[in-house]
């Protein structure tokens, strides 16, 4: 009776967001503007935007009754061959097997140690190669990344060999109102998803079995199914980018970033002021960038943040609450973004971190969820959360703008978040999916993996950090385990293990060196994205971070390499020097290379890397290589914080299963979920699906 | 969503090789096709546009 009053209540706070959300509307709210990140904003006439949410309103409040009704009968029938009543996916992103089962031998996750003993614990194979954005695709489709067309986070552009986000493209509003200086866009910027296939959540709702979807990675932009989905990974900040901090300082002369940005912190009579940077007005001419300016008042023994009529307190060492902030636009619309302020130092210079500007979920300028009003209803619930794909600020920290203690606060923080939208999902699931991922295990992992691979002081506060993650997952196992009933199968899964990232491996510098890439005026080195490379005689070039690909005449736009006989002795000849490159150490760091065609067939191979690099544990593609640069040295240290990687070999890296049924099967992999949740529910298997039901 | 229509006899074939090639359903074939010949005409972004965009995701420089 619970679940189903809280299911009822579910129907009635969609009724009353959408009558709030068309009531609040109003000609210069950011419901109307809706921003492309760097491709503009849309806006939408007001009057015809309020009349229509009226509407919208009304209809659904008149239909309501007939859509329980339908939908009590239509739950019915859809679950008379079902197994189970829910299934519980519970995601942690990176839980290495090897660190999971020490621990559990130690005594300290009691919690998997129990599922495990009274349910199956066992290793997961994952993807070829073992990224996030790959495994959780396959995860949710059943299918090989050739079939769902996921093969790294970056694609290239086969006219322009420029790398691009695979999963998802946001690009130019088509129709556009030129008014003298102003552009008004009429139309929404297109967002298109590059992930292919269908997920099982799809297939479940086509036969009337809902399931929430929470921070799945890969699904953005979120797709129309029955049920709800908050969007993850691929998911933009406000500036369009993948998630950039800021810095206000007054020492702005003394350091510059590779990643995030550094603006001056000016001194002012009671204090300090400061502007911050939004996204680009491509309303007007020239696209000059939306500002909002900020003071910092002193207070007694503290500081307090000025912006926008909002006053809060700034104390060192501790974040601020999430802060809206509302960019205004040259044709009057608002654009409206989320960020935490960190006071970082105080003496003799003053800087604040800002963190990326996250899309605000109460007023999204691109969607996050399905449907669209969830995420405003989950922060109208909950409280403001992170919306950006990767929200865990790792380059703040690999930058020294933040420090280890304020990383983990960020993380756990997120931590929270998202633990709050899982519980509020398992509550208000009686029947059907209730699927979550928590990145926390992954980012904490690539910050602190260090520690794993060293005598550390007894004293080092940070020596246990990787410890202590796992057990606040397991934690969280021991929060969810009240919702498991004798009618619930619950997973916990990851996508992939971790391992040390020592030393890093420039693909392209190896490509160079050895003949098979040219740099124009005979130069070493290159730019960022292959600037001064000579494509009339390269042959083989790298990309993202897993693979590098042949130039294929008729494929790539300057390709000088003929399919078929000449690209087959080629990729031979590579793959057997390739895997002879030794470190100065006399170790080997590329354990196999793999060719693609050999792992998987399907509809989107030609897609994919003709290479996938299966790095031997200690060592990854470099940072820079990664986006094509081609650097002196082929083989380099790893400096930064970020210590812990997966894109190895995937055989050295699979992920776990945990599960409350008994699962016999010797070699599960994440392929085989999908099938799986469809055939506990009695849902055949489509034939696409490569994966084995497991249960 | 906008519907297209087929003649019976290519709609025939279209679900015959979507199913054979592995693709999730006839449309899903279709939007492949389609936009691999729409890619070829397509103008590529600039550099400092791919630059923005990517800023910020971790595994990168």
């Amino acid at each position: 009776m619970r679940s189903g009053r809280k299911r009822i209540g579910w129907e009635a706070i969609q009724v009353a967001i959408a009558i709030l959300a068309a009531l609040h509307s109003h000609p210069h709210s950011t419901q109307l503007a809706y921003i492309g990140p760097g491709a503009g904003f849309a806006f939408f006439g007001s009057f015809l935007t309020l009349v229509a949410g009226l509407f919208m309103s009304l209809l659904s409040i008149l239909q309501w009754p007939f859509r329980m009704a339908r939908r009590a009968l239509r739950s019915r029938k859809s679950f008379r061959k079902a197994r189970v009543k829910k299934i519980i996916f519970l995601g942690l992103d990176g839980l290495d097997p090897r660190l999971t089962e020490r621990m559990m031998a130690e005594g300290k996750l009691p919690n998997l140690a129990r599922l495990a003993a009274e349910g199956t614990y066992k290793r997961l194979r994952t993807t070829f190669p073992a990224l996030s954005p790959v495994a959780w695709s396959t995860f949710a489709t059943g299918v090989s990344p050739a079939r769902h067309n996921i093969f790294d986070f970056l694609d290239r552009s086969l006219k322009s060999y420029q790398p691009r986000l695979s999963s998802a493209r946001v690009g130019q509003p088509e129709r556009v109102l030129r008014l003298g200086r102003f552009r008004i866009p009429l139309s929404r910027p297109p967002i298109e998803f590059r992930r292919k296939s269908q997920p099982f959540w799809t297939i479940l709702g086509n036969q009337g079995i809902g399931s929430t979807i929470l921070r799945v990675p890969i699904t953005f932009p979120p797709e129309k199914f029955d049920g709800k989905m908050l969007s993850a990974m691929a998911t933009p900040d406000l500036k369009g980018t993948q998630g950039s901090f800021s810095q206000f300082t007054t020492s702005i002369e003394k350091a510059t970033y590779e990643n995030g940005s550094r603006y001056p912190l000016r001194r002012a009579a009671d204090g300090f002021a400061g502007e911050i940077e939004g996204p680009l007005d491509t309303c007007v001419d020239g696209a000059p960038i939306l500002r909002i300016p900020f003071r910092v008042a002193r207070r007694a023994s503290s500081f307090e943040l000025r912006i926008e009529g909002q006053r809060c307190p700034l104390n060192r060492g501790e974040y601020t609450g999430w802060q809206r902030l509302t960019f205004r636009t040259a044709i009057g619309a608002k654009v409206s973004g989320m960020v935490r302020f960190l006071l970082t130092e105080t003496e003799p210079e003053f800087s604040i971190y800002m963190s990326p500007i996250n899309i605000d979920p109460e007023r999204p300028a691109l969607p996050l969820s399905h449907p669209p009003y969830y995420a405003a209803y989950l922060a109208n619930l909950l409280g403001s959360f992170a919306t950006v794909g990767m929200a865990e600020d790792t380059w703040a920290l690999n930058e020294g703008v933040i420090d280890e203690d304020a990383f983990l606060k960020q993380a756990y923080s997120i931590f929270e978040e998202r633990e709050a939208m899982f519980l509020d999902a398992l509550e208000s699931t009686r029947r059907g999916v209730a699927a979550c991922v928590f990145d926390t295990s992954d980012r904490i992992q690539h910050m602190f993996y260090r520690n794993m691979c060293r005598e550390t002081d007894a004293q080092d506060p940070h020596a246990r950090v990787i410890e202590e993650m796992y057990q606040r997952m397991d934690a969280l196992l021991a929060k969810t385990l009240p919702f498991v009933d004798s009618g619930t199968a619950l997973f916990v899964v990851s996508d992939h293990g971790f391992c040390a990232f020592r030393r890093a491996v420039n693909i392209n510098s190896w490509l160079r060196d050895n003949g098979y890439l040219y740099l124009q005026n005979g130069d070493r080195e290159s730019g960022s994205f292959f600037q001064g490379v000579d494509w009339s005689r390269t042959r083989a070039y790298a990309l993202g971070l897993s693979g590098f690909y042949l130039n294929i005449k008729d494929r790539e736009a300057c390709g000088v390499v003929s399919s078929g006989r000449e690209a087959d002795e080629l990729k031979h000849e590579i793959i057997g020097k390739l895997a002879k490159l030794g470190d100065q150490d006399g170790a080997i760091p590329i354990r196999t290379v793999y060719e693609t065609a050999s792992l998987y067939r399907g509809p989107y191979l030609e897609a994919a890397p003709d290479f996938i690099v299966g790095y031997n544990e200690g060592y990854r593609c470099s940072w820079e290589g990664a986006v094509g640069k081609v650097a002196m040295e082929v083989l380099s240290d790893n400096p930064k914080a970020w210590s812990g990687d997966h894109c190895v070999d995937p055989v050295l890296v699979p992920g776990v299963l945990f599960s409350n049924r008994r699962i016999d099967a010797n070699d599960p992999g994440i392929e085989d979920l999908a099938p799986t949740a469809l055939n506990l529910f009695g849902v055949q298997p489509p034939a696409w699906m490569e994966g084995k039901a497991l249960l | 969503m906008t519907n297209i229509k087929l003649k019976k006899d290519l709609l025939s074939k279209v679900k015959k090789v979507a199913a054979a090639g592995g693709y999730s359903s006839p449309e899903e074939f279709i939007e492949h096709v389609l936009e691999r010949e729409i890619a070829k005409l397509e103008d590529a972004q600039s550099d400092e546009e791919i630059a923005r965009k990517l800023k910020g995701l971790g595994y990168i420089d």
